[in-house]
């Protein structure tokens, strides 16, 4: 090739699908295919409601993955800020035009599709504050007036989400902007200070009741499950009983009586892993939970060969969040985490939660293509 | 660019140090989830697999179906039908409240039943089943089902609940049964019966043969291990390790159902009583008692207002008045005198003339005749006109306890073995009684001999039920001692009539008695010849009885008041009539009481006599009685559904 080509640009398209991470597209679609599975087992082995619309939601997702892979950084650098500032417009509109739904307001009427906010913040958090620590010399990161940006931009959204009221989402987003600025090389003393300040304002928020009474409910109940038999520890038993009595080898397919008797609650979401662990045992919930450990390792891995600061940044504050969403929602069907209500990326019916997801590895998949040809941007 | 670039090494340092922390975290975290894992599925396995199997199987209690209860010859007194109902599982609801207002909008659900049912489900926690409403017509019960996934915690049920097909003809011998309460709970004395009583809509034998056989009647309740989801819904029956139930013990009766309304519609308007015995066996044909309430609206719960209505009723609903009521014997209590008489040594030629009254003591004794009876009145004509002044006569010299021995002999002061509670003894006077019963007052203890003079014809301090007055005319009627009787036989136990024995009275005592008894019924000039049977070829015996509520007062006299019909109801006299038949070989004894009817040839005689015929055509002791044993399907008239 004696031609200097421009970065990205004029490469062919079956050139640049090379270029994506297919282990890891495979790792995904491993995740969904447990995921139907079990939504078809859950069903009593019915296609419908949910395991047919889980596995076409997932083709429409791949396909957004891979687009959203195809795009070059250099755009998504360039839309970090657009997108942040349209999630938190959307966010700030909810309360006015939003719908209710189950007792908070999450949701947006976009044409014939409802569409959450909170859920395009997650992404438009990550870039925002990753193209923000782009900008910055590492000196600067850890000093005072160059925290207050990011605690501004953090603040916001998880102000508006708390109020909706969705702690779950809340503290997700805190948590994945915390550790992006973490991540960008805050100094421990600050994040010291950071964490013994988040203590604080929880325990003021449990203090000042402004927790919602069923919010407390669930953290007084993860402390002691067997309070309320039937009341709200009563999720968590049912959950424990399906994946204790699942042993070694589990139940076999379809044949997890927790499930089948409808024992467990939101089996189709929130307490999926428990009807897997319930039907394949130790040795499914563990080959399942290698599966999203792996794809943590490639994130941080992809992450790491990056070529810009931002790309790094974005990935990382990605792999942070998908990991989270994995060990809260695994912890809390166990009895290791409060019941927040935190579904399992990809295994959990839910078309949002989906969307996000593999948005969010779309750009890692950018990242990763990016990775040799974007070093002078 | 470039400013930023320059610093990109070091940035990327610090990069990867954090990510390296993020990833060891990640680690130790999935390490934790994976020990956790580790704990619930392989360590701690045995204890989740029992508690996933606690969850899926319940052991459901198999109510036993309550024993029938029938007539002599199989008729069904008392069966069961199919009953139904919405319960209610507490347990599958979180908001039990929520759930109850979400059934009002299905069957309809009074404030106040609501509370009871609230405070029932506090009274037996979580886990018990509670009955929202039985009896629902097929439409809303269609409609529940329809409706249920909307319904948490409402469990449609059919269930069986009692039904009398007699309804209030039968109630007084039958009873009813009812809810159970604390008390019964409380006094059960296994476990077993606990549980059992505890099932929703559970009843057991509030009053009647329902009461005294609730234990037979019950029968043994089964066990079911089934398989259930997370809303108490029935997936799989387990039964292969099922124990079924055994239905309770059938009763089969003495009573003739259809001789039993017979007497209830010759009764009907009237408060009284009619009781019919078979004087061989001691079997109770009739026991009839008007007004009478229904059973079947005490099954399912008796509303209030009906029930203030029965007991606010002057002619007393509730009362069994053939075993619960007392009423002075009036006239039909000379057959005993006239017995004692004899054992005094009175010559049954012995006479006397009645010229109406009888000075004695300190006062006239009027004969109930104004103008007497005229001279020659013998034992037996004084039976046959019922005259008082020949009774006062004798008992100037009489002595009480005589009488009073005789009357028991005949069966009045005592209760009889019939397994229907409430059974009243009644008053036989004599000097012991007298003393016990003016204990507190020993002015009044010792006897007087005017005070014979009223029991001898029945008034005083004597007091009879209808019972004890059918078995006097039994024992009069067959000088045996003739025991009443009312279950045939219970499941496939037959209880068999024991023979009777002679009563300890001269068998020749008994003569002028029956004489004087035809006389009544049979000849010109006796008090019920008017009323006597017609038109058939047998003859009957009987005595009448008018017993004094009220005495008309000289003051009543100077208001021109002097005749029974002018008082107010409730204090007109009593009408009673004793009777067998046929006379020449007795096998019916019956006795029959108007409460304040007046006349008792007239009312209680012509009643008797409807009762007797009816009796006499059916014939029931000469035909077979119905044995369950030799007939493995019940008789057809039972009603399915």
């Amino acid at each position: 090739m004696a031609t200097i080509q421009l970065p990205g640009r004029r490469r062919g398209l079956r050139d640049r699908l090379g270029q994506l991470h297919w282990m890891l597209i495979i790792m995904l679609s491993l995740l969904a295919t447990a995921g139907v599975l079990t939504l078809y087992s859950v069903a009593g082995g019915n296609w419908q409601p949910w395991a047919l619309q889980h596995a076409m939601r997932f083709t429409v997702s791949l396909g957004l993955l891979i687009v959203f892979g195809l795009i070059s950084m250099r755009y998504w650098m360039a839309l970090a800020y657009p997108i942040y500032f349209v999630a938190l417009i959307a966010l700030a509109l909810v309360p006015i035009i939003g719908e209710v739904n189950m007792g908070a307001q999450r949701w947006i009427d976009v044409g014939h599709f409802q569409f959450q906010p909170s859920e395009l913040m997650k992404v438009g958090l990550v870039l925002g504050l990753a193209r923000y620590y782009h900008g910055l010399r590492p000196e600067q990161v850890s000093h005072i007036l160059y925290l207050i940006p990011p605690a501004i931009m953090i603040g916001a959204p998880v102000g508006l989400v708390f109020i909706q009221p969705d702690l779950g989402t809340a503290m997700l987003l805190a948590a994945t902007g915390l550790a992006i600025v973490f991540l960008a090389g805050l100094s421990w003393r600050l994040g010291l200070i950071g964490v013994l300040g988040a203590v604080a304002a929880g325990y003021s928020a449990y203090r000042f009741e402004i927790l919602k009474p069923y919010q407390i409910e669930r953290i007084l109940t993860f402390m002691n499950p067997d309070r309320d038999p039937l009341g709200q520890g009563y999720h968590l038993l049912q959950s424990k009983i399906g994946l204790g009595s699942g042993g070694l080898a589990g139940k076999g397919y379809m044949l997890g009586t927790q499930s089948q008797l409808k024992f467990l609650p939101e089996m189709q979401t929130d307490f999926i892993f428990t009807i897997f662990g319930e039907e394949f045992g130790f040795v499914g919930a563990f080959v399942l939970l290698s599966i999203y450990y792996a794809i943590i390792l490639m994130g941080i891995g992809i992450a790491l060969r990056a070529k810009t600061h931002f790309a790094r940044l974005t990935a990382m504050g990605i792999v942070v969040a998908f990991a989270l969403y994995v060990l809260i929602n695994t912890g809390m069907v166990m009895g290791l985490a409060p019941v927040v209500g935190v579904p399992l990326p990809l295994v959990s019916y839910g078309g949002t939660v989906m969307l996000t997801i593999m948005a969010g590895f779309g750009i890692v998949m950018s990242a990763h293509a990016s990775r040799d040809h974007e070093g002078l941007s | 660019m470039a400013r930023i670039n320059s610093h990109d090494p070091e940035r990327l340092e610090i990069l990867s140090r954090r990510a390296f922390l993020f990833g060891s975290a990640t680690t130790a975290a999935f390490a934790g989830i994976v020990g956790r894992l580790y704990q619930l599925q392989i360590a701690d396995h045995d204890k989740y697999v029992k508690l996933a199997m606690d969850n899926q199987f319940n052991t459901r209690i198999l109510t036993p179906l309550r024993g029938e209860i029938l007539d002599r010859f199989g008729n069904v007194l008392a069966s069961n039908r199919k009953n139904f109902r919405v319960l209610l599982m507490p347990d599958q609801t979180r908001d039990v409240e929520g759930a109850l207002d979400k059934l009002a909008h299905v069957i309809e659900l009074s404030p106040e039943k609501r509370d009871r049912l609230l405070r029932q489900i506090k009274r037996g926690g979580r886990f018990t089943p509670v009955e929202v409403q039985a009896n629902l017509s097929w439409d809303e019960f269609a409609k529940l089902n329809y409706e249920l996934p909307e319904l948490p915690g409402a469990m449609p049920d059919v269930g069986e609940t009692r039904d009398y097909p007699l309804g209030s003809a039968a109630a007084f011998v039958i009873g009813y049964v009812g809810a159970v309460t604390e008390e019964d709970l409380k006094s059960q004395e296994t476990e077993a019966d606990r549980v059992l009583l505890r099932q929703p809509g559970f009843k057991v034998g509030r009053d009647g043969l329902e009461r005294t056989y609730d234990k037979e009647l019950r029968g043994e309740s089964g066990k079911m291990d089934v398989k259930v989801n997370a809303y108490g819904r029935v997936i799989e029956e387990v039964a292969d390790r099922a124990t079924p139930p055994t239905q309770g013990q059938t009763l089969v009766l003495t009573i003739d159902a259809d001789l039993q309304q017979v007497a209830m519609r010759e009764l009907e308007g009237e408060s009284g009583a009619a009781v019919v015995l078979d004087v061989h066996t001691g079997d109770v044909l009739v026991l009839a008692s008007t007004p009478a309430f229904d059973p079947n609206d005490f099954n399912v719960g008796i509303n209030p207002d009906l029930w203030r209505e029965l007991n606010s009723d002057p002619r007393h609903p509730l009362l069994n008045k053939p075993l619960g009521g007392v009423y002075p014997p009036g006239s039909t209590f000379k057959t005993i005198s006239s017995i004692a008489a004899q054992i005094a040594g009175v010559k049954t030629s012995f006479s006397v003339s009645c010229s109406g009254k009888m000075w004695y003591g300190n006062r006239y004794f009027h004969c109930w005749k104004r103008g007497g009876h005229g001279g020659g009145i013998n034992m037996r004509n004084a039976i046959k006109h019922s005259c008082d002044t020949y009774f006062y006569t004798v008992a100037k010299d009489l002595e009480i306890d005589i009488i009073a021995d005789v009357a028991k002999k005949l069966g009045l002061g005592q209760t009889f073995e019939l397994g229907i509670p409430g059974q009243k003894r009644g008053v036989v006077p004599s000097r012991e009684w007298k003393r016990a019963y003016f204990a507190g007052s020993p002015q009044n203890q010792p006897w007087f001999q005017g005070e014979t003079l009223s029991v001898i014809i029945g008034q005083g301090y004597v007091t009879a039920t209808p019972l004890q007055l059918a078995v006097m005319a039994a024992r009069i009627a067959t000088g045996k001692e003739v025991r009443p009787r009312i279950v045939r036989m219970r499941g496939a136990l037959d209880l068999p009539p024991q023979p009777f024995g002679n009563l300890d009275i001269d068998q020749s005592y008994f003569d002028v008695v029956r004489a004087g008894m035809s006389g009544v019924v049979n000849e010109p000039g006796g008090t019920a010849f008017p009323y006597r049977p017609t038109g058939v070829e047998w003859a009957m015996g009987g005595k009448s009885g008018s017993s004094q509520v009220y005495q008309i007062s000289a003051e009543d006299r100077a208001r021109g008041l002097t005749k029974q019909e002018e008082l107010p109801w409730e204090r007109r006299d009593h009408a009673l009539f004793v009777s067998f038949a046929p006379f020449d070989n007795p096998r019916y004894a019956c006795a029959v009481i108007v409460e304040h009817g007046i006349g008792g040839s007239r009312m209680a005689g012509g009643k008797t006599s409807a009762i007797m015929k009816a009796v006499m055509e059916k014939d029931p002791a000469t035909r077979p009685a119905f044995d369950p044993r030799s007939l493995a399907q019940v008789n057809p008239q039972r009603q399915e559904g």
